[in-house]
Formats: structure tokens, sequence, C-alpha cells
């Protein structure tokens, strides 16, 4: 029993180093397709020149779709929309959310209160409704769906940093920057964020696994990225009535798919035991 | 077969073609193949179009057409597979030596199945329900010539027209002949079909009963059930573990496999009226020039396109006429693919570098696989295209009402829908004076043959204008079960007599 108290501190390292090795080995190889993609493709993406629903082989890795487009070639590109998707919605989602959730934990009683009721009807808010709204206003574009996710998942961010923020808030070394004269502006870059920066890390890095579901399942609906773009949910999509035929269309995008959103979430899994301070004091 | 709701041509389907008794060649076999079968069967129909409501002038969509029409309901005429009109409730017609006048003797002995006998009063009652104010019948349109009707005694109908319509008989087979009493039409019917409505389940279910004092043949089965489901693979499950005998229209190839491969079912390949269209605005640059519209037309692998979205199955057309419309030449030939000749009218029309247009692509099957299709082929030829996609109401307001794009996909439902290139206020603004007045002299000739003389003139003429890009012809894919024989194979939109079921017992 000792014995196993003893190792735990190492066993916890080892445990947590594997979990951010294996997501940053999943998460880079996608990574490292959707970079590859911006110079290179198998084949053109307008490429229809291969036989119906081929299988995997004959000059094609993954075989064909209906048109004859290489499948290797869109799981590539879709790759590349994947990753674009996640950071371009949690780019929104943190400055919105940071915006917001600093605003409304500085700012007390009323307008704390509305941004406080604001944020909860965002989060109620179904992406889904949201992203139509925001198609119905501009068009159905990989954009349109990145806004809409991103501002969906700013109210979650919001909500997250204003609790954060409040507590750091009423922490002493705050009141003696405050008694000391610095300036709100001041004490948010130089004492509040960095000392909110492990939590909202993690929660942000979770926040791209959703978004990268959210959009494939925005585009399995139409509303992400319009044809011919080769976005992971189109693709499953397409493939759906071909499964039985030719499954290969299905499951390169979705265990693709799979694979980024494990990846991202071991990465989030990881970065909270290295950098959460909490934790890192416990240790030490 | 217009897939999914379509606006427009989903309303038009309710009028869509009739027939399918399927006299054609390989039908599907009123010889129960030397067996015997169950005079008493149900027969379990499964269908993706459930109605909205009961009445084919209230907007209920095909699945009313589909269930009821020739079922229930019965017009005066019908239309046969090969787009021929064929007597149902009048026995007799004459026409007038002006052309303008119609004497229609009724059928005696028909009962509703309420029971009250068919009179002459119920005809004016139901032409004058399809021309009402709030009407949402698709040939209301066509049937407005109409200028008196008059019920001399019961079994007589006569009917005066403003002007000359050849075109009349064949409009009035899609005119339902309702009894002049009946109430609630949306819920409840009152027809003069060799069945009457059971019970409807809203959501799931529609059965149809054996009418006992119909005029004509009884119906070969006791009862047909139609089964509505919401999407494809459900409707093919239901295939297979037989909750259905029979699947109106398969939408898709990939899942015939497993139907093909079974002996215990039959995959039937009929004819359709439906075409895809690559609709140019005819009225909006750079479409205005012929030579564009047939640069674009012929940079087009169609044939490619086709096999793409339908395996083997479907036909090439060359023209807005399918096969089954009397006017029919294969036109296949006219701006057919060859990419050389594309790049040569493109260069003659000053478009020698090419040009870009944004396609307004319906957002569901199998539009935006032929938009993807379309913006690789004209790729080649230095034509860069923007796809979007629009949902079915914004089709309808942007592109059919506000005629604000430049060009379109859309499938076309209805059968001698040719005529619509006379109207230079149709969404696709095709604007030639002679093929207005040929469409209209047509609708005023005297007999069909000059009729069909005019038309083949149209045909042609819209064709080497390249007035739209015909894509294919759709096929109509009927699975049953092979216990079932007697069902119609060229269903063709969305009519599914049902009263020559056999089903073996």
């Amino acid at each position: 029993m000792t014995g196993t108290d003893l190792f735990t501190p190492t066993k916890r390292r080892s445990r947590r180093s594997v979990t951010l090795v294996v997501g940053c080995v999943l998460a880079g190889l996608i990574a490292l397709l959707a970079a590859v993609s911006l110079f290179w493709l198998p084949y053109d993406a307008d490429d229809t020149s291969g036989g119906r629903l081929a299988g995997p082989g004959d000059g094609h890795l993954l075989g064909t779709d209906k048109l004859g487009r290489d499948l290797f070639t869109q799981v590539m590109t879709g790759s590349r929309i994947a990753v674009e998707a996640g950071l371009g919605s949690v780019l929104i989602a943190a400055a919105v959310g940071i915006t917001l959730g600093v605003l409304a934990a500085y700012a007390q009683g009323w307008i704390d209160d509305t941004l406080s009721a604001f944020l909860d009807i965002l989060i109620a808010f179904p992406t889904l409704l949201l992203a139509m709204l925001i198609v119905a206003a501009r068009s159905a574009t990989l954009g349109s769906a990145v806004l809409a996710i991103g501002l969906a998942q700013s109210a979650v961010v919001a909500r997250l940093v204003r609790i954060l923020v409040k507590r750091v808030l009423a922490q002493d070394y705050i009141t003696a920057a405050r008694t000391s004269g610095t300036s709100w502006p001041r004490t948010v870059l130089s004492h509040v964020l960095p000392n909110i920066w492990p939590t909202l890390v993690v929660n942000l890095a979770l926040q791209f696994g959703l978004a990268v579901l959210a959009e494939a399942g925005l585009s399995y609906l139409g509303l992400g990225a319009p044809p011919p773009n080769a976005s992971w949910g189109r693709m499953l999509q397409e493939a759906q009535a071909t499964f039985t035929t030719a499954p290969a269309g299905a499951l390169a995008p979705g265990i693709l798919l799979v694979l980024l959103v494990i990846g991202v979430n071991l990465i989030a899994d990881g970065l909270r035991d290295t950098l959460d301070p909490a934790t890192r004091r416990r240790r030490a | 077969m217009s897939t999914k709701k379509n606006v427009l041509f989903g309303t038009a389907t309710v009028a869509a073609l009739a027939v399918a008794l399927t006299a054609c060649g390989g039908s599907g076999g009123t010889s129960a193949s030397g067996g015997t079968w169950d005079k008493d069967a149900v027969v379990n129909i499964g269908s993706l179009y459930e109605p909205q409501n009961l009445d084919n002038t209230a907007g209920g969509g095909q699945g009313v057409t589909e269930a009821l029409n020739g079922n229930v309901y019965e017009g005066l005429f019908r239309l046969t597979d090969d787009g021929e009109v064929e007597k149902l409730l009048a026995q007799d017609y004459e026409t007038g030596a002006d052309g303008l006048t119609y004497t229609f003797t009724l059928r005696d002995g028909v009962k509703f199945h309420s029971g009250k006998e068919l009179t002459s009063e119920d005809v004016k009652y139901s032409l004058e329900k399809v021309l009402a104010d709030d009407s949402q019948s698709a040939r209301k349109g066509n049937l407005e010539v109409v200028k008196d009707i008059a019920t001399p005694d019961k079994r007589t109908v006569k009917i005066t027209l403003s002007k000359k319509s050849i075109s009349f008989v064949y409009n009035l087979s899609y005119v339902w002949i309702i009894n002049s009493q009946a109430k609630d039409l949306k819920t409840t019917e009152d027809g003069t079909g060799p069945y009457t409505l059971n019970k409807w389940t809203r959501g799931s279910a529609l059965s149809l009963n054996r009418f006992a004092d119909y005029w004509g043949d009884a119906a070969a089965n006791k009862q047909v059930v139609f089964h509505y489901y919401k999407d494809a693979s459900a409707l093919n499950n239901a295939l297979l573990t037989n909750a259905v005998d029979v699947v109106t229209s398969e939408q898709s190839p990939d899942a015939l496999e497993q139907f093909k491969s079974n002996g215990a079912y039959k995959v039937n390949d009929g004819n359709s009226t439906t075409k895809l269209l690559l609709a140019f605005n005819d009225k909006a640059k750079p479409f205005t020039d012929v030579k564009v519209r047939q640069a674009v037309s012929a940079a087009i692998d169609d044939k490619k396109l086709l096999e793409s979205v339908w395996g083997g199955y479907g036909k090439q057309i060359g023209s807005m006429v399918p096969p089954t419309d009397p006017w029919y030449e294969d036109l296949t030939d006219v701006n057919a693919y060859d990419v050389t000749k594309a790049k040569k009218l493109l260069s003659e029309a000053g478009y020698a570098k090419g040009f870009s247009f944004t396609l307004d692509t319906p957002n569901y099957d199998p539009h935006p696989t032929a938009a993807t299709f379309i913006k690789s082929q004209l790729a080649k030829v230095g034509i860069t295209v923007k796809i979007n996609t629009i949902t079915p109401d914004e089709w309808y307001t942007k592109v059919y009402k506000n005629h604000d794009f430049s060009a379109t996909l859309q499938e076309h439902v209805n059968d001698r829908d040719l005529v619509w290139y006379g109207n230079p206020d149709f969404y696709w603004g095709y604007d030639n004076p002679q093929v207005t007045r040929w469409v209209e002299q047509a609708e005023e000739a005297s007999s069909t043959a000059g009729q069909t003389e005019l038309l083949k003139k149209v045909n042609r003429q819209t064709a080497e204008d390249a007035a739209s890009d015909w894509l294919y012809l759709y096929p109509q894919i009927v699975v049953a079960n092979d216990k079932l024989s007697g069902y119609p194979l060229n269903g063709l939109n969305s009519q599914f007599f049902a009263y020559d079921i056999k089903k073996k017992g």
C-alpha cells in the first residue's frame, strides 16, 4: 500500500505525459494532413476522372466517390476545413468570451446581471438554430458556420471567465495591486489573466473538439461549407446512401473526425495536469 | 417524382402525369405468372410522400395524386402510358365545328362512394372547384379557357371555351369528379373510383378498401395500404422485412443491389417525365448569347453525370421533351458533349478566356452533386462556377418569382411542359417570338397532328438555342416483392394505380 502511494507521483506524471503525447500524435497527424493539403494534393479537387464508387487501390488510396473524385484528396481537404473550423470558432469564442466575461466580472450590479442573463440565454440557444439564422442572413459558407459555432461557444467561455475572474478578484494580491494604484486594464493583463489562463486553455482545447464536431454536423445538414468543398460532414452526408456498397466514403471522414476530437481532448487532459497550478502545488 | 419538397414543381406534381396502366412492353405483368392469386389480398405500398390533405385543389402535395388518383377519384378521362387520352367517366364526347364547344355524355350507372348517382351537376361542380379563386390546382391556368358549363340533362355536360384549346380533353384528365354534395374533402372523400378511403392515420398510413358498387371491373385486391416513411433507408428496410410489398419510386441506385441479388424481389426500370435542368437566365449576361449557352451545354458530359448519380439507370435527353410526350424526338445530338466545340463557341462569343457565374443550387440531392460535377466540367473550358446552395423556399422567391439569378439547377417533373418555353415571362426568360407563336398556334390547332407538328418545331428550336441545358431524364424505379404483379411501372411522376395489383396467396 505504502509502496503504491510512494510511486503515485511518478505514475501520475508518466500517465499525464502519455495522454499528452498520444493526443499530440493524433491531432498532429490531422494537422499534418491539413498542412500538406495546402501545398500538395494527390488529385485536383475537381478531378472526376476516376470510376464511380471505385474501391481502394488503382491509384486511389481510399477509392473514389460517386463523381469519380479521389476520396483521399477530399479527406485531406476536409482535415484542413476541420482545423480551420476548430481554430476559427475557438478564436471567436475566446475573443468574445473573454471580453464579455471580464466585463461581467468587473461590472457589479445590473450590468453583471444583464450580461449573465444574456449569456444564459445564449447558452440555451441551440447552435443549430443560431447557424440557421446566420446562414439565412448571410449564406451557407464555412465562415457562417464558424461564426455560429464561435458565438455559441463564446457564451460558455464568458461564463467560465466571469467566475474565474471573480474568484481572482477576491484575492489579497489584487486588493494590493488596487491600493497601489494599478489601473484596471493593467490589473487584468498582469494579474488576472495569467491566473485564469491554465483553466481557460484547457477549456478552449475542449471547445476546439466540440467546434470540429459542430462544424461536421452543420455541414452534414448543408449549413456549412458549400459544395464542392469536401468538409467531413458533407462527405458523410454524401456517402450515407452508398454506405453498404462503398463504405470507405463514410468510414474515412468518420474515423478522422473521431481521431481529431479524441486527440484534442487528450491534449486538453494532458494540459490540465501540466498547467493547473493547484495540481502542480500538490505535486510539489 | 420530384423528390423533395420542391415548392413549385412539387405542387405541380399534383397535376403531374397520369397513367400507368402499363400497357407497354415488359409491364409488371397482369398475368400472375400462371400462379393463383388472392382476390382478397391486402397490398402494402411503401412511399415517401404522405399527403398534406386529401384535396388535390388544396395543395395536398404529390402524395394525394399517388394515393387517390384513379384509385379513389376518377376524371372524365385518363391518360394511358403512351400519354394518350382515354375515356373514363365520359362515355362519349363531341366537339363543335368551331372547336369551342364540347358535349360530354356521362357513363351510365356510376355511383359515388356515398351512394349518390353521378350526374352532370357533379361534373360542373368539380370543374368549378378547380377553377375557383382559392384553387391551388396546377392545371387551373390551362383550364381557364372554360367560359361556360351547361348541364342540359343529367347525363350531358356542354362546355364552351373562350378560345380553341387542343389540350382541353387532356387537361380534363386532371380534374377529379367529386360529389357536389360532399363536405370536408380534406380529410374524407367522395369519388367514383374502385376504392373507398378506409382510414388515414396521419404520419404513418392511409388505407383504401375495395368499393363493392364500382361501375367497372372490381379491384384485384381487397385492400391497399400506403405506408409513409421519412427516409429512403427506412423504406428499403421495410421492403426487406416484408412490411411493405412494393416501393413506389426509389430515389438512389445504390440501395438496389440488395434487391437485385435477391430472387424474392423484382427491380423495374420504367420511364419518368422528370428532367434535371441546368436552367440559364436567358435574360441575364452572358447567357443572353446563344453561343455561350451552347458552349456550356457542349462542355458538360451529361452521360457521365447520369452515370454518377444513377449508376446505370435513367436516360439522356437532348431537350425538354421526355419520350412519353407525343412530340418527342431524340435530340441528344444537338449540342452534344464536345469540349473543342465548346471552346470554339466561347471564343466566338468573345469569352475566349472564359467567365464566371453563380449557380443557385437547391440544397437537396441530386442538385449539389450535379453542381459539383458541372463546376469541374466547366473549369476545363475556363468557366468558373460559384456554387450557391439555397433552400427550396429561397429558390421559389429568388429564382422563380424574382428572376434574380444567372443559372440554376432544378428538376421539372411535369409531362408536356415544353410549352413553358413559349412564355417569355417564365423564370428562365427564354424569349423567342417565333417559339411563342408556335406554342400559341399549337394550342389552337384543330388536330393533334397539327399540334404535334408545331410542338416538334418548338422542341427542335429550343434545343438548338440551348434555351436550357437538359442534363438527364430520371429513371422510375419500382421495387416489388416477387409475389406481386400488375403494379404500375411507369408510375411516372406520382400516380400509382393499385387496382390491377395481384398478390400470390
